[in-house]
């Protein structure tokens, strides 16, 4: 193969010119040059598959908001999505004209951001940046919290009118999903770390206003850094 | 002019009625004349000398001092017989009267005689250093025949100034000069006793050296003059040769003691300190009381020197180290550094109460007029949180995010309220329009504050169409964008005390709030209530 010929002969060269490298007095081969691989021939010409599941509180968003989920998928990131009825599973599969392999995990990032609670608008900047995250915690991790005390916290993460959450959210650029106990929290790394700060914070029992400040002082300073 | 030939009488005649300047201009006549006298008076007394060379006084071709050396030798063996003739005449004075009666009118030539010789002699004897001796005989024989004319002579000895005075004494005791005889005796004596010989001698010596280099000037003097200044030299020789000083020593002037009894009067004329002869404790003078007082004096000075001093004279002194009650005796001054409280009278409280009036008449009252602080910079922008769900999705905010970094120019300026803005603008015009009608005065046209937010991004972004350059200089002074007073610590540098410090800080605020929201809240109540009570 021509292949296996080149890196053998790639120990002892002495010149190189547009023919072939000589070694001793072979004359070999020019290099090749290769076009990057498509996902379908990297994976040999075998089909990938994603499934996501869907929760049922999600199931009616999903048929709504269906379309907005499926036109970039299928449009821009090449990829094949369909939803299994039946097992209640949103199926994703690359096509052979998939661009680029990864395509295909941030596709399913995307409907899993979506099946976690957050709207399609935010989910799709997970198609189009590559550097957003999800993390997730629960309530319980931070503190332990039983009854009362929970539906408290739990009041106090959203405020009134979910004012707190979504100043959390605008002044960390972020968006944030508090399901029951649980907390979903998409946007990049680091305003994902100052979002959870808060959010522990007021689980913590910190009052919003000292939060707000809090969160003040910390988005200056993020946005004086470029 | 005198005749060569006239007799010697009448050539001693002739010189007293010269006037005495005659005498001072030397004349031949004049010279001869005296050489004429001097010769008679020579023969006169020849016949009273014991031993003598010269039968007569020898004057053609001789001159002055060849002359004097002739009487000298004369005149010197006369004297002592002279002394030894008054002391016997002293012994028995009965003897003295007949004596005085028979040769009166020869005495009184003589004794001028005798005074002129005298005086020459003793001229000549100056240099002599029997001078004491001399000395003694001159004093001697002034007591016991002149004894008025003496005085006045000792007076003019002394002092020039007292000359008259003692003259007038030395008249007024001349009538009982034999009590003056005794007790200046009596002095002497005592003097001699007190000081002894030597000191009065030695006194005496170095008066006399003083007054011989005087003398002898003065000498030269009269040598030079004429033979005729006779008088006038006897009279200045008297006066320095006879010095009190010479024979009691350091004198002390007692002319306003004049009035005194005899006794002290004629102390004074002797000339004697008061202190001399009377008194003998320790044997004090004038001089020596007078130190002794300033030693005294020295002594009290030293003594008080050493001790410590009056609190008066000490500094700092606290009232612990003073005696009790001390500061009242004392006249204390010190300086007040505070103007006295000004005494208030009738006056001046009309007057200010003039002053008020007039203020109030004017209507001019000293309020304090506020000062209205303007905001030197602009006013940050203040990033708000919004609490509304955004309206943007995450990609919109990302994605702008993103062009602010890598084209901010490009990057829409952000204003907090538009809305607000503009309804605002709006309002201020119609303020103005209303204002206008209703109000009699001028308004003038409302502010509109241009607030052009400053943001917070390197000049050279705003500048450049293509940055080529990014620069880390933002268009906002450090002031601008944080201005903070004093020490600002982090939140893990905070002490406890500083935690505690700050929290009770801000709950006196929160107080101070809540207690005015509380009276708004009360009033606004009470208003609602007499409004509805009012319907």
């Amino acid at each position: 193969m021509q292949s296996g010929e080149a890196p053998a002969s790639m120990e002892v060269e002495t010149s190189s010119n547009g023919l072939g490298t000589h070694i001793g007095s072979f004359l070999l081969p020019p290099k090749p040059k290769f076009e990057p691989l498509k996902a379908h021939e990297m994976s040999d010409g075998r089909v990938q598959f994603r499934k996501v599941s869907v929760p049922p509180h999600r199931y009616s968003p999903l048929k709504k908001a269906w379309m907005e989920i499926y036109t970039p998928i299928y449009e821009q990131m090449k990829i094949d999505i369909r939803m299994n009825l039946k097992a209640r599973k949103v199926e994703l599969k690359t096509r052979s004209d998939t661009p680029d392999v990864s395509n295909l995990q941030k596709c399913t990032d995307f409907v899993h951001a979506f099946m976690l609670g957050f709207d399609v608008i935010d989910a799709i900047a997970l198609l189009r940046l590559d550097e957003l995250y999800v993390e997730s915690f629960e309530i319980k991790d931070v503190k332990t919290l039983r009854g009362e005390h929970l539906s408290r916290a739990i009041g106090r993460l959203s405020g009134k009118g979910g004012k707190t959450k979504f100043a959390i959210e605008n002044a960390t650029k972020t968006r944030i999903v508090i399901a029951d106990t649980k907390i979903h929290i998409l946007g990049s790394f680091q305003n994902i770390k100052i979002a959870r700060d808060s959010l522990c914070s007021l689980i913590l029992g910190s009052p919003a206003g000292k939060v707000y400040s809090k969160l003040r002082q910390v988005t200056a300073r993020l946005a004086e850094r470029f | 002019m005198a005749k060569p030939s006239e007799t010697g009488m009448e050539a001693l005649h002739h010189l007293k009625s010269t006037d005495p300047p005659a005498l001072l201009a030397p004349s031949p006549t004049l010279s001869q004349t005296a050489r004429t006298a001097s010769q008679h008076l020579f023969s006169c007394l020849k016949p009273y000398a014991p031993k003598s060379p010269f039968d007569q006084l020898l004057t053609d071709g001789f001159d002055a001092e060849q002359i004097w050396q002739q009487i000298d030798l004369l005149s010197q063996p006369l004297l002592s017989t002279l002394r030894r003739q008054v002391k016997h005449l002293e012994k028995h004075p009965e003897e003295s009267k007949i004596v005085l009666k028979k040769e009166n009118e020869f005495l009184d030539g003589e004794r001028k005689i005798l005074e002129e010789k005298e005086t020459k002699r003793f001229d000549d004897d100056v240099d002599d250093d029997d001078m004491d001796m001399d000395m003694d005989e001159f004093d001697d024989e002034e007591e016991e025949e002149e004894g008025g004319r003496r005085e006045s002579e000792k007076g003019e000895s002394e002092d020039e100034s007292g000359e008259m005075v003692e003259g007038k004494g030395g008249e007024g005791i001349e009538d009982k000069f034999l009590k003056i005889k005794e007790l200046e005796e009596y002095l002497e004596e005592d003097e001699a006793r007190e000081y002894g010989l030597d000191r009065k001698k030695k006194k005496g010596e170095l008066k006399l050296e003083e007054e011989e280099e005087e003398e002898e000037e003065e000498e030269d003097e009269e040598e030079e003059d004429d033979d005729d200044d006779e008088l006038d030299d006897e009279y200045e020789d008297a006066e320095e040769n006879a010095r009190y000083e010479d024979f009691f020593g350091a004198k002390k002037k007692t002319v306003p003691k004049r009035k005194s009894s005899l006794s002290n009067g004629s102390d004074e004329d002797s000339g004697l300190n008061d202190d001399g002869a009377v008194e003998k404790k320790g044997g004090l003078s004038t001089h020596e009381k007078q130190l002794e007082k300033l030693q005294s004096e020295i002594e009290q000075m030293e003594k008080a020197n050493l001790e410590p001093k009056t609190w008066t004279m000490r500094g700092e002194v606290t009232a612990a180290s003073r005696p009790k009650n001390s500061a009242l005796e004392v006249d204390l001054d010190f300086e007040h550094n505070v103007r006295p409280a000004p005494v208030i009278t009738e006056e001046i409280t009309a007057s200010i109460e003039d002053m008020i009036k007039q203020r109030i008449i004017e209507g001019r009252f000293d309020d304090i007029q506020k000062v209205s602080s303007l905001p030197s910079t602009a006013p940050k922008e203040v990033k708000q949180l919004d609490e509304n769900k955004s309206k943007k999705g995450l990609a919109e905010v990302y994605e702008e995010e993103y062009i602010q970094k890598t084209n901010p120019a490009a990057a829409p300026i952000s204003f907090s309220d538009e809305q607000k803005k503009e309804a605002s603008i709006l309002f201020k015009k119609l303020c103005l329009k209303l204002d206008a009608l209703s109000h009699f005065h001028f308004a003038p046209k409302p502010v509109i504050e241009d607030m052009s937010i400053q943001a917070n991004v390197p000049a050279l972004a705003m500048e450049e169409i293509a940055p080529t350059a990014v620069s880390d200089a933002a268009m906002l002074a450090p002031e601008e964008v944080f201005s903070g007073k004093g020490d600002i610590k982090e939140e893990a540098e905070v002490t406890q005390a500083e935690r505690k410090r700050r929290r009770a800080k801000k709950k006196r605020k929160f107080k101070a709030e809540a207690v005015k929201r509380m009276t708004k809240k009360a009033r606004d109540n009470t208003a609602l209530l007499n409004h509805n009570e009012g319907e």
